[in-house]
């Protein structure tokens, strides 16, 4: 028996799976319909494709959930998944199931799909027939990657760096790492029975002023540590910045780059995606301005020219969104992308060329880290700041770097830190920006530019 | 490569060559050297002293008392470093209660001051130098605010200044006071004769065991079949050493290791069996654990093979239930998240797969309440204390 399936017969011995068959997984899994891979649907559809969010604990709100969806024409569904079973709690995610079921109020803020088991949620999943998404947010996410490949979901969000530097403090990275180097091996060995399993990046991170060229760094690094593993599918995203030129140039970039890198090391033949999120920062409070927004976003996204987008809702600032309100927005995003012809195609050369500069850079100093293996090269590489997420609680990223909003709301960078942004980058960086203004001047500045949309 | 490994523990050593390893229950009559020539000499003999490498528990490692100013940063932060440098703690201060603690009899090997980060000022005061005077202990370093150390220096003798531990966003800067710890350490092996006399043999420095054991860590894959998360148990003599991955606590601190470290003093089950037995006592589960295992409170004085199994099985029980949160101490690990729990040490000479997989399931039930089973992997061949004590270049 091979290392990696001792590891995974440790891991489903979990308590909490029952009964776990590796044979019946993978019969499934290579009979399964065509129509539940989206990497299939990258291949054969001709538009965008739109995909909200949303998780319920319970299977009842879920189902009728994805009935909204299906009823609005929705193209991938999400299942979401609660905080719990994120970090691995999965008893405290049984007892808030059976509370939810009990008492019909939502206890858990997703679906807590390692107690749903994946004999029930694969119910659900073929009933639809349709790709869905796995949306989590956690850094030890073998057991919960099995559960979902064995239910149907064959598209998986996340990644070491994207999963963990915006959404936890203390897990150890190097952990996250070789952790996420399980999912990948396993998604791998799956992709060979059928269609691929697609991987997806989060790129969104904090969603907080974070430059492009980190962003797409990050992007390539998961990719990459995805391919190496054996990945033939996966998606880079990013959001909608707040500046529709810098949205543009970077959708350009990181089409150009992920295509360039992933042939540097030989993977020339895997499917890469380009996944553009909707607003991801603090939204207006007033719903009307709320659905404005979001509508740009569509309009940016076709620009870009995104294979798929993954959607917000009107209710965004003040909570967890309805399932109306979720369908309402796939509607609108779906009539938007409909009535969007021959939009004119921007090219901003002199951007584009600064932000390549900027990322073939930072790619270097990470490919120069003297480790052995790549996922300790970039383990490092953020360890010594040479990727700096801004405003990260990780307590091992370095915030050093500070960002700002230049006149035309770009994101630019005023203070690199360790991140080696080439001289001529960094002088045109802060040369867009009015930095004659006094420290507390800059400082209301970045805070007015954090909740520029609200 | 052709190495002679050589444990020192403080109830056996072991002597680890490419061909086999031997274990050899320590005479006490007799000077540690004197009694390792006498049962592996000709061993000894063919290797020459570069070629030998020592690790040693045997001293019991030294003692400390940290005096700090709160308890998620300065002091949690120290305590790590300390437990990471192969050093036992015997207590730990806050600085504002200082009054409200007695004074420890024993004499302290070294004590360690430490908070506030560099931009602070005027934090110590009188009361600390009062508190001093009473202490009885060899060494004394300071690594808090930088602001701070002159006036410290110059009111408390033979003070050592090293950098602060803490930086100015509340990371841990660990390298200097572990340097400075290790050293000490070094010398402490090197002034008790017993130790000292095993340079006779090796050109190498002798360094502790904990201390290897975390920086092999890593590296177990290559010899066993462990799945992330899990923990290694060292039961010895005199002490059980926990040695655990970080995703299993929550507030994490960034250190060089991946891995971290937490000793349980007197929690062996030999040198240390009368505190053993004294701790077993003061748990309200341990009645049940006997009966579960079919033996009476009369044990505790059995002297035969099945007394030291038992007290073996205790020491599990009592190390699993310290470290979950049934017990509030320096760490709660999460226990239901283990995958894997290794066991090395004494322990895999004495007691089955079975035997330790009994206890660890009665511990997931009573304590935690969870039918939760983690693999258990015996390294009854030594093999972690071998990966990494062939010397540093084998681990880095």
């Amino acid at each position: 028996m091979s290392l990696l399936q001792e590891e995974r017969e440790i891991i489903l011995s979990n308590e909490y799976v029952d009964n776990f068959d590796f044979a019946e997984v993978e019969e499934f899994v290579r009979g399964a319909s065509k129509e539940l891979f989206i990497s299939h649907h990258f291949k054969t559809k001709k538009k965008m494709l739109v995909q909200p969010r949303g998780g319920f604990p319970t299977y009842k709100k879920q189902y009728a959930l994805n009935e909204f969806f299906v009823n609005a024409n929705v193209d991938v569904l999400p299942l979401t998944i609660d905080s719990n079973t994120r970090l691995n709690d999965y008893a405290t995610a049984k007892k808030m199931l059976r509370l939810s079921e009990e008492n019909d109020v939502d206890m858990l803020n997703g679906y807590p799909l390692v107690n749903h088991g994946y004999r029930t949620t694969r119910k659900m999943i073929t009933h639809f027939n349709k790709p869905v998404s796995l949306r989590h947010g956690t850094p030890d996410a073998r057991l919960l990657i099995e559960t979902a490949i064995a239910s149907g979901i064959f598209e998986i969000e996340g990644g070491p760096i994207t999963y963990l530097l915006p959404y936890s403090k203390n897990f150890p990275l190097d952990k996250a790492f070789l952790y996420w180097k399980y999912v990948e091996r396993v998604c791998a060995n799956y992709s060979r029975l059928n269609e691929p399993i697609n991987r997806e990046s989060f790129g969104p991170l904090t969603a907080t002023l974070v430059p492009p060229a980190i962003t797409i760094v990050i992007q390539l690094l998961e990719m990459l540590l995805s391919l190496e593993e054996g990945v033939k599918s996966f998606s880079v995203s990013f959001s909608q910045t707040g500046s529709m030129n810098q949205d543009i140039v970077m959708g350009a970039v990181i089409r150009k780059l992920s295509a360039f890198y992933a042939k540097e090391i030989g993977c020339e033949d895997a499917n890469i995606h380009l996944v553009y999120h909707q607003w991801m920062g603090a939204f207006p409070t007033n719903k009307s301005f709320a659905e404005q927004l979001i509508n740009m976003s569509t309009v940016i996204a076709s620009m870009v020219g995104a294979d798929k987008i993954i959607t917000k809702t009107r209710e965004e600032a003040s909570g967890i969104p309805t399932k109306e309100a979720n369908a309402a927005t796939v509607a609108n995003t779906q009539y938007t992308l409909g009535i969007l012809n021959g939009l004119p195609r921007i090219v901003d050369e002199e951007e584009e060329e600064i932000l390549i500069l900027e990322v073939h850079a930072i790619m270097e100093a990470v490919f120069n880290d003297p480790a052995d293996t790549l996922w300790r090269k970039v383990f490092n590489s953020i360890k010594n700041g040479i990727i700096d997420v801004p405003f990260s609680p990780h307590i091992i990223n370095h915030n050093e770097m500070i960002t700002i909003r230049d006149a035309k709301k770009n994101i630019r960078i005023i203070k690199r830190g360790n991140v080696p942004i080439p001289k001529r980058c960094y002088e045109y960086e802060k040369a867009q920006c009015n930095l004659n203004k006094d420290t507390t001047s800059i400082v209301n500045d970045i805070i007015h530019d954090i909740g520029i949309m609200q | 490569m052709n190495r002679l490994l050589i444990d020192v523990g403080s109830t056996y050593f072991k002597v680890s060559t490419p061909e086999c390893i031997e274990q050899h229950f320590r005479d006490f009559n007799k000077d540690i050297l004197d009694d390792l020539k006498y049962k592996c000499q000709k061993t000894i003999e063919c290797y020459k002293k570069n070629d030998v490498y020592i690790c040693s528990s045997a001293n019991g490692g030294l003692s400390t008392l940290i005096i700090g100013l709160t308890n998620s940063f300065s002091l949690k932060y120290a305590k790590n470093i300390a437990f990471n440098s192969g050093i036992n703690i015997i207590e730990s201060v806050m600085y504002q209660n200082l009054l409200d603690y007695s004074i420890p009899s024993d004499l302290i090997d070294v004590v360690i001051i430490v908070g506030g980060i560099n931009s602070n000022r005027d934090i110590f005061k009188d009361d600390l130098y009062e508190y001093l005077e009473k202490l009885n202990y060899s060494n004394i370093v300071f690594v808090g605010c930088e602001n701070e150390a002159q006036k410290l220096e110059k009111n408390i003798q033979n003070l050592v200044i090293l950098p602060n531990i803490i930086d100015e966003k509340l990371h841990i800067i660990e390298e200097n006071l572990k340097v400075y710890l290790t050293n000490l350490y070094q010398q402490d092996i090197e002034g008790k004769e017993d130790i000292k006399n095993l340079y006779e043999i090796t050109a190498n420095q002798i360094y502790s065991t904990p201390y290897i054991v975390n920086k092999t860590l890593p590296f177990i894959h290559t010899k066993f079949g462990v799945v992330d998360p899990f923990i290694l148990i060292d039961i010895g003599g005199a002490t059980t050493d926990i040695h655990y991955s970080k995703d299993l606590v929550d507030d994490n601190i960034v250190t060089e290791n991946e891995y971290d470290r937490l000793v349980f003093k007197k929690l062996g089950v030999y040198k240390s069996k009368e505190s053993l037995i004294f701790a077993a006592q003061s748990n309200e589960f341990v009645y049940e654990l006997l009966a579960h295992l079919k033996v009476t409170e009369n044990i505790f004085s059995d002297e035969s093979q099945k007394g030291t199994k038992v007290l073996m099985q205790l020491a599990i029980f009592l190390v699993l239930t310290k470290m979950s949160y049934y017990k509030q101490s320096y760490i709660n690990l999460k226990l239901l998240s283990i995958n894997s729990i290794v066991f090395t040490g004494g322990i895999t000479k004495v007691l089955s797969a079975n035997e330790i997989e009994d206890i660890i399931s009665f511990f997931y039930k009573k304590i935690l309440n969870s039918q939760h089973n983690p693999m258990t992997v015996l390294d009854g061949n030594y093999d972690i204390w071998t990966i990494g004590a062939g010397g540093e270049e084998n681990v880095n």
